[in-house]
């Protein structure tokens, strides 16, 4: 099977499952409101500038749905051992690390047209003029925190087989990785809701141009490196 | 063998104390830290180091189904200079933080080497983790190993993007004179070499752990 069949196949099976069952979808859009509005309720406690909150409280969204659709695109596969036939066929792992991938990008997609409204909305934020750059920053950092949440994904339902309480530990520990993920995503956040509110710029230094080349290159490296590292963590 | 390595390290670590609290003693005294951070930091990397090529070595050596001899021993290499590691990354962050306090007046403050060493000392936190959570010896090996591969090639990244953030670092001081230098660079020789003999150690007593549970 070509490369782009595997992909495709791949690809298309795993969102029309996801669309019928719709379990990771909501439960990804529950954390990602919940947080925001968690947020929310604390920064009236403490006067603190909303327009960086809503950033922050973006980015902890983001990297939390990253790492839980990561763990739940292989939780699927352990039903009826679909894992096993899928090592099986005559496919590169590598080909299944980027079917899973583009799949994980996707509902990623679809969880911030949800929810960055909802923070933008919740914490009277408005980005007009910048979408594009926006969407831009969104893309990348999808592609950023997904490409290490699904080449762990395997590790963490692996580790929710033996230990629940193990597989939170792991998921935190996936964090540190995604450090780099995280300040370019946190200037760049900075830089366009300063823009459009006028409000305080966060302690950061840099460019839209300069962060975001840092983070393609980011993206470059990690999603061919876990490509290639795939095969071993997929299980035999 | 390791009786000589480790009288030499003690050596080196011994004569450099001395030196940093006479002749080679900082102003004021609290940058005196120096001789014992920059060592911790240099290790700490160095474990990385020793972890990354382990890891690459564990992959490349693995064959289809069952876990080689030769193979094992880098995985307990790689385990063994992650733990090494997370003893002198808590040493240089430790120190850091005294000298932070001292100087800066804070304990913490997100900064670049700051940030890139907290996050080094929560690598290594998390390669821990994740071994301790495979029982089976091939499947704790390879994840291990990936996870070791990948948050080295993170490392660098991390230090790349933590200079988005301002630099709380004034211009350091520098050393002036030779004795200084000498005894830095004997606590760094000294350091290296510690941390060599306890990965050596760590590692023989993963071996025979390994053969007490069979």
């Amino acid at each position: 099977m070509s490369f782009s069949n595997a992909v495709k196949a791949i690809f298309i099976k795993d969102l029309v499952g996801e669309f019928r069952i719709k379990q990771t979808l909501s439960a990804q859009i529950c954390l990602g409101v919940l947080i925001a509005w968690v947020f929310r309720i604390a920064t009236e406690a403490a006067p603190v500038g909303t327009a960086v909150t809503a950033a922050a409280v973006l980015l902890v969204a983001i990297l939390f749905s990253a790492i839980l659709t990561g763990e739940r695109s292989f939780a699927v596969e352990q039903q009826n051992d679909c894992i096993s036939a899928l090592l099986l066929a005559p496919v590169d792992a590598g080909d299944i690390y980027i079917g899973k991938l583009l799949v994980n990008i996707a509902m990623l997609c679809i969880f911030e047209i949800v929810v960055v409204p909802v923070v933008f909305v919740l914490f009277k934020v408005s980005v007009s003029g910048n979408w594009l750059q926006l969407v831009t920053v969104l893309i990348l950092a999808n592609i950023g925190v997904s490409s290490i949440g699904t080449l762990l994904g395997p590790v963490v339902q692996a580790a929710r087989a033996a230990n629940s309480l193990l597989s939170i530990l792991m998921m935190a520990a996936l964090c540190p990785l995604m450090i780099p993920v995280i300040f370019a995503l946190l200037l760049l956040f900075g830089a366009i809701v300063a823009e459009s509110v006028g409000a305080g710029t966060l302690a950061v230094v840099g460019d839209f141009k300069t962060a975001a080349g840092f983070l393609t290159a980011f993206d470059a490296i990690f999603v061919t490196v876990c490509w290639l590292l795939f095969g071993f963590v997929a299980g035999e | 063998m390791r009786k000589l390595l480790l009288g030499l390290s003690s050596c080196l670590i011994l004569i450099s104390g001395p030196l940093s609290l006479t002749v080679a003693s900082v102003q004021p005294l609290c940058r005196n830290i120096v001789y014992i951070h920059v060592p911790a930091a240099l290790c700490s990397l160095a474990c990385f180091c020793v972890l990354f090529i382990c890891s690459i070595q564990y992959l490349r050596g693995l064959p289809q189904g069952g876990v080689p001899e030769k193979a094992q021993k880098w995985d307990y290499i790689a385990a063994a200079s992650a733990e090494v590691g997370l003893v002198f990354a808590t040493v240089l962050n430790a120190t850091g933080s005294v000298f932070a306090r001292a100087e800066w007046g804070v304990w913490w403050t997100p900064s670049p080497r700051l940030i890139s060493s907290a996050a080094l000392w929560f690598l290594y936190v998390a390669y821990l983790i994740l071994r301790a959570g495979f029982a089976a010896e091939r499947r704790k090996g390879q994840i291990s190993a990936v996870f070791g591969i990948i948050a080295f090639i993170d490392v660098p990244l991390v230090l790349i993007s933590a200079r988005f953030v301002r630099d709380i670092h004034r211009p350091g001081f520098s050393f002036e004179t030779g004795w200084q230098y000498a005894a830095l660079g004997l606590a760094v020789c000294g350091t290296l070499l510690l941390a060599a003999m306890l990965i050596w150690i760590r590692t023989d007593i993963l071996k025979i752990e390994k053969r007490f549970n069979q």
